[in-house]
């Protein structure tokens, strides 16, 4: 039988990790145990779940940032009215994510930890400049997320590290916020292609500030400066995006899988870019 | 709940819903059992090819293993098979698809089960496989069975009426297309599973999921050589089926295994993706079609050539592309026809029934003509079907005279009148940016019971238990459609007891008697007459036999009351308790047979059809359903669905939605997302991450309409309704598509990348 341990706190997980060095720590279990066939249950290794360790169960805000524990799963995030206000194109991501079960069950630092290039939290995470807390029993460090995840299901994340936390810098410069999933049902459904966006636009409707972000075009989230810039100064018109869109069909890298081509997935990152003309400033 | 007389007409409760949602009702899955091991198949995982070296030695020395056994330790003939005996057990010397059992080992558990499977040895030198119709179909293609005196074609066949294809050439308009369907998987919840063990005389008893127990005692009896009355078969509640489950699955090599148990409970239960692999599949099938028709838009001639890709073993693929041709013409009058079949062996999955049994496959074609029709001649789609709707009287496509309930063309009027018909034009004017709308219909019918060749039967038995209660002992199967409530509702009417009064034995070998398989759409028509029968016979020995209690000289008086029966001129009555002591055990019980009346035409055509051609009774359905696409990602959004069904009289207005609401979700499933997919015969995506069913979410508010019609043979007029939704979704949405868009899908499922390639191409290509 596989033992399965659930800390209360930081020291005990600490006490469980140097008990079980090769122990597979998990949060809401919703990507470990979906990839752990029942029939192999009880040769894994030990189970460490983070599920109730309330240390970092937490949303929090300072001056220009929030903080995010990494047990929070996604439908407390849904429900935060920090979340919803500040950080609308997280929010959206998460609406799309899995269905109301999962979204009880999974958590914002389990979907980083999987590094899956359909992640649906990466895309706004990635264009809110997060950076990520790691911490071991006698360290913390902080990397910007781009560099933490280095590849599909690549991550930066050492052996008796965890992820503690996820913060975000407060986009009070866009008035646009917009994310957008394609898959292939409206819920439990891995993204095809993914975009998030954040805009400033002015008053007479010029761009002046631009952050995109596309998932599943790449082994990780693709996003460009240049793409971005491209976009400032322009008014936001079909011309300006089908331009732009254009460029992002170039740039991405998406693959063939058994849910879609690679040509499809390119074609629809770009006309994704095209809803942006319905989009509303908040 | 109080207690109430279930009537029919009422939406009664389901029989079933409590015990279901209070998780009381075991489905096979549930039952374990002291002291149980477990029995599991080591996979062949080769498409095609000779096993050249198969060692279990290893394996059976792994301590916990009780046996491991292969084609050589199957006694009997090891061959399975519904009409055609062709799928070993385990196989012998060949290999036909990757599901193919090569060996099964019964283990004290779980996990010493996979590890011993996992030390099997299996040597398989491989052979060419034919995995399209058009390989297996080449004159120098590997033979899948080289004992099959036709080659890799399981059936060819034709239907024929008036002066067939050569009317085509008279025709004002031709128009030609082919259209291609996939494989599609039932995925019902309850995964194939069942429980088996010897008992102490020799006899083994098998809980098992399954629409057909009947017919597994014979199917087993035949692959093992164990007689008939060394079987005993259980089939309780299936968590769903949709024809997945009539057929041999678990079936012979549990009761293999139980021999070899010594008593001990044996339990098989696949894992989803087991259950893919060598589970049951609907039929991928390539359509031809020749429509011609005159030019104010009558109908006039068709040839079609379809093509069924069976897979590795027969199992129902003949008799599913049988219905599949009777309906390739549509439920419409055509009087010169020409449909011709090949039902083909490959080396892909087994492919057998499933719910819209070879007519889902062809509705897309039959529908998809008729929209190219239309926008030939400029005509309003509804008003072409109507046109040429089929009326009672007239002769269908295969030349049978419709006798029976024929109620399409009141189907399609009540569409018409809707206002999501009349409101069309101005809903789609409101699409939003970057998206079309359009609005399709289809009409469609489905078939119900075996056709002529094999009798249609059902015995019903009825009791009055000495409790003073009356059990109704079903014959078959409840995979979830409902029937055993619609028994419920035909005991509560005639017999006149409060619903907590009235019992329901499941299908059991030893308790009830052979009623058929839960399919056709026939359960509630065959089995229901036959037990209107038993209960008005037992309402005349109830009250026959009260009278004597009562001391009634005439049975007028009498009338049979909750509970009791009364002389209502006296006043006295007696309880069915009383009446019951009284009554010998075998007065108790009724039992009667109803036989599903056939065709009567003589016709010249469909000769190969051994049985299930033709049929005398149909269910039909007029679909309209709206959508927008997604110009940017081909998303197609199902906005409002709405469907007329005429199944003859509604028993349960409840239970009659149910079954149309979620043939639909099925449906929209199979127009949208749901392809097996398969490289060289091996299944690519057996799993829910990656063949996608709908969720709630893609499923729209959907309007049932009932377009009640009265079938003099069925039971208080009644015909099944089961199927015929689940043939409506895809012809609809892919009018709807055209509607919106002008291009006209040839291929589904019409996944978002097909549909922004299509839009892509227009574009390019205008
Ligand atoms: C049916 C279904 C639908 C889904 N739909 C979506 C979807 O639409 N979009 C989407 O993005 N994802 C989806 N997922 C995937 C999954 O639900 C999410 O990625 C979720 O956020 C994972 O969180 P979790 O806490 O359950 O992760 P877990 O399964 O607990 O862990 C995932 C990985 O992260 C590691 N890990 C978890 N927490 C920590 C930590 N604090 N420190 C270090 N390592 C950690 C684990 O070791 C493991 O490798 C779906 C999953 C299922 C089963």
């Amino acid at each position: 039988m596989t033992q399965v341990y659930l800390p209360r706190t930081l020291t005990e997980l600490w006490t469980y990790l140097d008990g079980e060095p090769e122990a597979l720590i998990y949060t809401g279990g919703t990507d470990l145990l979906v990839k752990m066939p029942a029939e192999n249950a009880n040769t894994a290794p030990a189970l460490i779940c983070l599920e109730r360790l309330g240390e970092l169960r937490c949303i929090r805000e300072t001056a220009d940032s929030i903080l995010i524990g990494s047990t929070t799963t996604h439908a407390e995030l849904l429900r935060h009215p920090l979340i919803l206000a500040q950080l609308p194109v997280l929010a959206q991501a998460l609406q799309t994510l899995g269905s109301p079960l999962i979204r009880n069950m999974g958590t914002i630092g389990g979907n980083i930890c999987t590094a899956s290039p359909a992640g649906d939290t990466l895309p706004p995470l990635y264009i809110l400049e997060a950076e990520v807390e790691l911490h071991s029993r006698k360290a913390v460090r902080i990397l910007p997320i781009r560099e933490f995840i280095s590849g599909p299901g690549k991550t930066q994340l050492q052996k008796g590290e965890i992820l503690s936390g996820v913060a975000v810098k407060k986009p009070a410069d866009y008035n646009i916020h917009h994310f957008e999933k394609v898959g292939q049902r409206k819920s439990m459904a891995c993204a095809v292609a993914s975009m998030a966006a954040l805009l400033r636009l002015s008053p007479s409707g010029l761009i002046e500030a631009a952050r995109l972000a596309l998932g599943s075009v790449g082994p990780t989230v693709v996003t460009a400066t240049a793409i971005d810039e491209s976009l400032i100064g322009k008014k936001l018109s079909l011309t300006s995006l089908a331009a732009t869109a254009e460029r992002i069909r170039q740039l991405v890298a998406p693959i063939d899988d058994v849910r879609a081509s690679a040509d499809y997935r390119r074609t629809v990152s770009g006309n994704l870019l095209l809803r942006l003309l319905d989009a509303r400033t908040q | 709940m109080n207690a109430y007389i279930p009537e029919i007409g009422k939406p009664v409760p389901r029989a079933d819903a409590v015990a279901k949602a209070t998780g009381a009702e075991k489905y096979a899955v549930d039952h374990y059992g002291d002291n149980i091991v477990w029995a599991g198949v080591r996979r062949a995982g080769v498409a095609h090819g000779r096993i050249r070296h198969l060692d279990t030695s290893v394996a059976s020395l792994l301590p916990g293993v009780i046996a491991v056994l292969t084609g050589r330790d199957v006694p009997g003939t090891n061959r399975q098979g519904i009409i055609h005996k062709d799928q070993p057990v385990l196989a012998d010397e060949k290999v036909r698809h990757c599901g193919d059992a090569v060996a099964l080992v019964v283990a004290e558990d779980r996990a010493t089960l996979q590890k011993a499977l996992s030390l099997i040895r299996v040597e398989i030198d491989p052979l060419p496989g034919v995995f399209t119709v058009d390989d297996a179909l080449r004159p120098d293609a590997p033979l899948v069975h080289e004992d099959h005196p036709q080659g890799n074609v399981l059936l060819k066949a034709t239907i024929h009426s008036g002066d067939g294809q050569v009317a085509l050439e008279g025709c004002d308009i031709i128009l030609e297309e082919t259209f291609h369907v996939p494989v599609q998987s039932h995925a019902f919840i309850e995964t194939e599973n069942g429980v088996a063990w010897q008992e102490r005389g020799g006899k083994v008893a098998l809980v098992v999921s399954t629409q057909a127990p009947f017919r597994d005692k014979w199917e087993i009896s035949h692959a093992l050589g164990l007689p008939l009355d060394r079987l005993h078969i259980i089939g309780p509640y299936l968590g769903g089926a949709f024809g997945g489950k009539d057929g041999a699955t678990v079936q012979c090599l549990l009761v293999l295994a139980a021999l070899h148990t010594g008593g001990r409970r044996v339990k098989m239960w696949w894992n989803r993706e087991e259950s893919f692999i060598a589970g049951y599949k609907r039929h991928a099938v390539r359509m031809h079609y020749h429509l011609g028709a005159r030019t104010d838009g009558t109908l006039q001639a068709l040839h079609c050539r379809l093509y069924y890709d069976t897979g590795a073993y027969a199992h129902l693929g003949g008799e599913v592309m049988a219905l599949g041709m009777e309906h390739a013409g549509g439920p419409y009058r055509i009087p010169h026809t020409l449909i011709e079949g090949w039902c083909v062996y490959t080396n892909n999955p087994i492919a057998g029934a499933m719910r819209g049994f070879g007519v889902a496959q062809v509705s897309f074609a039959f529908e998809g003509m008729m929209d190219l029709l239309a926008v030939k001649l400029g005509m309003d789609p509804l008003e072409l079907r109507l046109k040429n709707a089929l009326l009672r009287g007239d002769r269908n496509a295969s030349g049978v005279t419709l006798t029976q309930s024929t109620g399409i063309a009141d189907c399609l009027t009540a569409v018409q009148h809707h206002s999501l018909w009349h409101e069309r034009k101005a809903w789609k004017k409101e699409a939003p940016p970057f998206h079309k709308r359009g609005v399709g219909i289809a009409a469609v019918f489905n078939a119900m019971g075996y056709g002529r060749g094999l009798p249609d039967s059902a015995l019903a038995k009825v009791e009055l238990t000495p409790e003073g209660r009356i059990r109704v002992y079903s014959g078959v199967s409840d995979m979830g459609q409902g029937n055993t409530t619609a028994f419920v509702q035909i005991a509560g009417q005639i017999l006149c007891q409060d619903h907590t009064a009235i019992e329901l034995i499941q299908p059991d070998t030893e308790r009830t008697l052979p009623s058929g398989s839960a399919s056709a759409g026939r359960t509630t028509y065959t089995y229901g007459n036959a037990l209107i029968k038993a209960c008005e016979e037992l309402r005349r020995r109830l009250t026959g036999r009260a009278a004597l209690m009562l001391l009634s000289d005439t049975l007028d008086d009498l009338e049979l009351l909750p509970g009791r029966v009364k002389n209502l001129a006296t006043g006295r009555e007696i309880p069915l308790t009383a009446l019951a002591a009284m009554m010998s055990p075998e007065d108790r019980v009724c039992i009667s047979q109803f036989l599903m009346p056939v065709v009567r035409d003589k016709l010249d055509t469909g000769k190969e059809f051994v049985i299930g051609f033709p049929h005398l009774l149909f269910s039909y359905a007029a679909h309209l359903v709206c959508i927008e696409v997604d110009e940017l990602t081909g998303v197609i959004d199902i906005k409002a669905y709405l469907a007329a069904t005429e199944a003859g009289r509604v028993l349960n207005p409840q239970a009659f939605e149910q079954q149309v609401q979620g043939a639909i979700a099925q449906g929209i499933g199979y127009a949208l997302s749901e392809e097996v997919l398969l490289q060289e015969g091996r299944i690519v995506n057996p799993d829910f991450a990656t063949y996608i069913i709908p969720g709630a979410l893609d499923i729209p508010e959907i309007v049932s309409l009932a377009v009640e019609t009265y079938e003099p043979s069925g039971p208080y007029g009644m015909k099944g309704v089961g199927e015929v939704g689940m043939n409506g979704p895809l012809p609809s949405i892919a009018g709807a598509l055209a509607d919106a868009s002008g291009i006209h899908m040839t291929r589904s499922p019409l996944t978002a990348e097909r549909v922004l390639a299509a839009l892509q191409n227009q574009q390019e290509h205008p």
